[in-house]
């Protein structure tokens, strides 16, 4: 089980949320809103003003992705997207990856909101 | 007595082509049997299940097209006529053969990805590692 710490205060995370959420998967994918009670309960010891910078996923054993590497811990727990993050992770594609990634995160609360303008339909459950 | 050429020509094509195609077929069984073992982790039960549904349905789209594709259309009428008609036949029914062949490659090649992706492990090394309580 991966457990991913998603911004929940922004329109494009919950967005991606709720579409990793309904995707067949190899390995279960837990939600859990970053910075919140639950999840300082769940890892005491992380530095949780960093992961409302960039997504981040915590295996079960404890391994911490950030960022790009977390985008493709959380494709590679789909089927259908498991061949393009081992596509995505090879050193050839990583760092364009990794820039794009940044880019999205540092554009995330905008993008969400333009989607949200564009008429993208704002889900609660 | 006159030798009816067009149902010579008729006979040898079933005969090359039915040959041929039990030969691709017995081909593809022998040799994707131990892909798909290897496919299926072993379980050599399901592999023989899964490869002679394969070859059942390989037998019966080129045995069909075979079939359907018998008439000649016009008469032959010489041993040459019969030879080029013959030649011109069966080499459409190799191609045939050849398309469905590679066909079956890429389900044998589809199948294995996803049993090599169904194993495979993560993609990148963890940034750090961290307590999880409970």
């Amino acid at each position: 089980m991966l457990t991913v710490l998603y911004d929940s205060s922004c329109a494009l995370c919950r967005k991606t949320r709720y579409w990793l959420q309904d995707q067949p998967k190899y390995v279960e994918l837990e939600f859990v809103p970053a910075d919140s009670l639950e999840a300082r309960r769940l890892f005491p010891d992380l530095d949780h003003a960093s992961t409302l910078r960039d997504l981040t996923v915590v295996g079960s054993g404890g391994e911490l992705y950030r960022g790009a590497k977390a985008w493709v811990m959380c494709l590679w727990a789909l089927r259908e997207y498991r061949e393009t993050a081992l596509k995505l992770s090879t050193p050839e594609t990583m760092p364009m990856a990794r820039r794009l990634i940044a880019w999205v995160s540092r554009n995330r609360l905008w993008l969400g909101s333009a989607m949200e303008s564009l008429g993208f339909q704002r889900r609660t459950s | 007595m006159s030798i009816d050429f067009l149902v010579v020509t008729y006979c040898f094509y079933l005969v090359i082509s039915i040959s041929l195609t039990v030969w691709v077929a017995r081909t593809l069984f022998r040799n994707g049997r131990v892909f798909l073992v290897d496919v299926f982790h072993g379980n050599a039960t399901l592999a023989d299940s899964v490869n002679h549904l394969l070859v059942v349905g390989f037998y019966l789209v080129n045995l069909g097209y075979v079939s359907l594709a018998l008439k000649l259309g016009y008469d032959v009428t010489s041993a040459r006529g019969s030879i080029e008609a013959l030649s011109q036949k069966v080499g459409v029914v190799l191609l045939v053969l050849g398309g469905m062949h590679f066909f079956n490659l890429y389900v044998f090649s589809r199948i294995r990805r996803r049993s090599v992706l169904e194993v495979a492990p993560p993609p990148v090394v963890p940034d750090a590692c961290v307590v999880r309580a409970r």
